[in-house]
Formats: C-alpha cells, sequence, structure tokens
C-alpha cells in the first residue's frame, strides 16, 4: 500500500493536551476554538499522535503500535489507517 | 466620585477618571463590591469621548447581540462588541451598551501584559458607569484570561465547608438546583456565572454581580456535576479527557487566540485532575438535594 510510505505530521490547526493516557484534541479554525468538535484520543489514539513527529513513516508507526500493544499487524494497520483516516483533517501528509 | 475600587473574585479593580474622564456612578450591584486601598490586580483609566482604533489593528473576534430566553438564543442585532489586535501586545475592545441609553460607545485599550488598561466612553452626559453592561463581563473575562483563571456557566453553593457547582448551558437547570440547595440550608454563591481560581493550591469559586447589592461571595470547590434533568436522581462520575471536554465546552471563553486557547485547555485540565467531576441526572424536587448530599458523604 502506497500510504505505508508517506510521512504524517500534525497540523498546527489543534490544541492539544495530554491527560492521564488520553489526548484532549481542541480544533482551531482561522484562530477560533471549535470547542464543540473536541477530539478525545485513547491509550491506543494517544500513542498513534505522540508517534506522529513529521519524521516516521505510516509502516513504522503500525511496527511500534504492534510492539507497545502487543497486538497483530493487521489490527494494528487498521488502527492506524483508521486513526489516520479520523484525524486526516488535523494532520500533513508527505509522501 | 472619580476613583473607587471594587473587589470582584478576589480581583482588586480599581477605576480612576483621567483629567478628561467621567464622574463615575457606579450601579448599585457594585455597592457591596466597594473596598478601600490603593493596591490593584488592574487599574481602569477612564476617560470620556471618541477612541479612533488604529487602521492597522486587525479584528480577531465579533459578537453579536444575542439573548437567551428559556434555552433558546435570539440575535437581536449584528452590532455588539468586537475585539481588535494592534501593533505589539495592544489589544482593543469596541462595544456599544444596548442597555444604556444615555451611553454610545466604548473602547477598552488593554494588553495581557500590562496591568494599567484605558477606558474611553462615549455618551451625552458626564457622568458615567465603566461597568456598564458588556463592559463588566468583559472586563472580568479578561482578567481571567490574564490570571490563567476560569469563568463558566454554572451555578454555585456552599454547605458548611463543601462547595459544589452546577454547570450546564442555559435550560439545564441551573438556577433550579441552585434554589433547591438553598431550600436544603445552603449558601449560593451564584445561580448562573462563576468565576473559578486556584488560590493557594485550593480551587474556590465565586460570584460576580449581577443583582443590587450583591456581596462578594466564594466556596472551596469541592465537586463539579455536569446537570442533566432527569427522571430520577443519579450521579455517575466522568473521568479524565471526557471531564475535561464536558467541563470546557461550558467555560465562556474568547477563542480567537491560540494561547488563549492553550491556557484554558491547560486550566481546566488542571483543575479536573484535582477536583471529580459527575453527570448528575436530577428530579427538580428536594429530593435530589438529598441524593447529592449523601453521595458526597459516601
Amino acid at each position: 500500500m502506497e500510504i505505508l510510505n508517506q510521512v504524517p505530521s500534525r497540523s498546527h490547526s489543534v490544541v492539544t493536551r495530554k491527560t492521564g493516557d488520553e489526548y484532549i484534541i481542541v480544533p482551531v479554525t482561522g484562530n477560533i476554538a471549535d470547542m464543540d468538535s473536541i477530539f478525545i484520543l485513547n491509550e491506543t489514539g494517544a500513542f498513534i499522535w505522540e508517534m506522529i513527529d513529521g519524521e516516521k513513516s505510516v509502516e513504522e508507526i503500525i511496527r511500534l503500535v504492534v510492539e507497545e500493544f502487543d497486538i497483530d499487524r493487521e489490527t494494528a494497520t487498521n488502527d492506524v489507517l483508521g486513526f489516520l483516516n479520523s484525524m486526516k483533517e488535523y494532520l500533513i501528509i508527505k509522501v | 466620585m472619580k476613583n473607587y475600587s471594587l473587589n470582584i473574585a478576589g480581583y482588586k479593580i480599581k477605576f480612576e477618571s483621567a483629567p478628561d474622564g467621567p464622574a463615575f456612578e457606579p450601579s448599585a450591584r457594585f455597592a457591596g463590591s466597594l473596598v478601600r486601598g490603593q493596591n490593584y490586580d488592574v487599574l481602569v483609566r477612564v476617560h470620556m469621548g471618541h477612541f479612533v482604533i488604529p487602521e492597522r489593528a486587525e479584528r480577531v473576534f465579533h459578537a453579536p447581540f444575542v439573548e437567551e430566553k428559556e434555552g433558546r438564543s435570539f440575535k437581536r442585532s449584528e452590532e455588539f462588541w468586537d475585539v481588535y489586535r494592534g501593533e505589539g501586545d495592544r489589544l482593543y475592545i469596541c462595544t456599544i451598551f444596548p442597555l444604556e441609553k444615555s451611553l454610545e460607545r466604548g473602547t477598552l485599550v488593554f494588553s495581557f501584559k500590562r496591568n494599567i488598561w484605558e477606558l474611553w466612553i462615549e455618551g451625552k452626559g458626564r457622568k458615567a458607569d465603566p461597568l456598564t453592561y458588556p463592559l463588566d463581563g468583559l472586563l472580568l473575562y479578561y482578567l481571567t484570561v490574564i490570571s490563567n483563571d476560569i469563568m463558566i456557566h454554572a451555578s454555585g453553593v456552599g454547605f458548611n465547608d463543601r462547595g459544589y457547582i452546577f454547570s450546564g448551558v442555559s435550560g439545564k437547570g441551573k438556577s433550579t438546583i441552585a434554589r433547591l440547595c438553598k431550600d436544603a440550608g445552603a449558601r449560593v454563591i451564584h445561580d448562573d456565572r462563576l468565576i473559578i481560581r486556584k488560590l493557594n493550591e485550593r480551587y474556590h469559586f465565586f460570584n460576580t454581580p449581577v443583582y443590587d447589592d450583591d456581596k462578594p461571595l466564594e466556596a472551596p470547590l469541592s465537586k463539579i456535576f455536569l446537570i442533566e434533568h432527569g427522571r430520577e436522581n443519579k450521579i455517575l462520575p466522568v473521568n479524565g479527557a471526557m471531564a475535561v471536554s464536558q467541563v470546557l465546552a461550558n467555560c465562556i471563553q474568547h477563542n480567537w487566540d491560540r494561547d488563549i486557547i492553550e491556557n484554558l485547555v491547560n486550566a481546566v485540565t488542571d483543575m479536573c485532575k484535582q477536583i471529580q467531576v459527575f453527570r448528575f441526572y436530577f428530579k427538580p424536587e428536594p429530593s435530589a438535594i438529598d441524593f447529592l448530599l449523601k453521595h458526597d458523604s459516601e
């Protein structure tokens, strides 16, 4: 899959804050926060979010998720691709 | 009167009339908040006249005049108040006074980094209340912003040394539950809007003057309840990021600046680590308060 070689990074159109194992992500459009559309990332989402650093490819992130949560590659791939899709507005994807 | 000081939510706010300024005529709702002394957290120097906002200032926030009745919002006019960002850290709030016919326009010139603010008021006479609506709420809101405090849609009560706030948007029952608590012997701090501050490592909540002769009131913050009307009384814990996001949604916020958003998210996250948050479904009758107090004592 072509997407596995792509490198995602976080856009600046969100404000984030970690609390415990979770993240709160507040979308910001034109400097206005949308408090009705806050994302809450669970432990897995928070880990994927932290791995998105503009350097690691999707392939590497999947490998790290497999290691971190001791799950099979197919489950990790579904988790990571699903996450990238749901958060695509707040990510910048480089080929 | 050419100068006076108020204590609102523990903030000392001093008003000083400039040589071109008005004689002050503060509303009766601030009478109970008057204090003596020269110290201040913010000094507002008040002028009478028109202030011209620099052409290069950028409008960053616009608020239409909206009234809420029975949980519904009605836009009364597009014109109300705006925030402009000028050069450096200079900010301007330009407003009309829809509820005060003798005043036409006000401009607050301020900065998050300075505690001396300038206010220009345009009006027909030489007397003015510098906290005429909406300047009262705006000035207090920006005091909470520069202090990393929280202004929230909530009623709040004190039962002896326990303080509870009941948060929700209009129509959720903030006034109803405050009244039920009062009937059960509680001190009502406010029934609609509170300021929450962390002072000496403990959270406290404060009223803001709304009614004539309102006195400054506060209580320690023990628990936060997100309220909903329910068929039965039920209290469920809300934890972690969900608690933060639910409380954030009820905070008063002018999110035109990334730093303001980050500071508010951080302030609410820190508070929710120390103060438990619950969802409280309640029947609008005295049994709700018995249930609440029993829950708190367990």
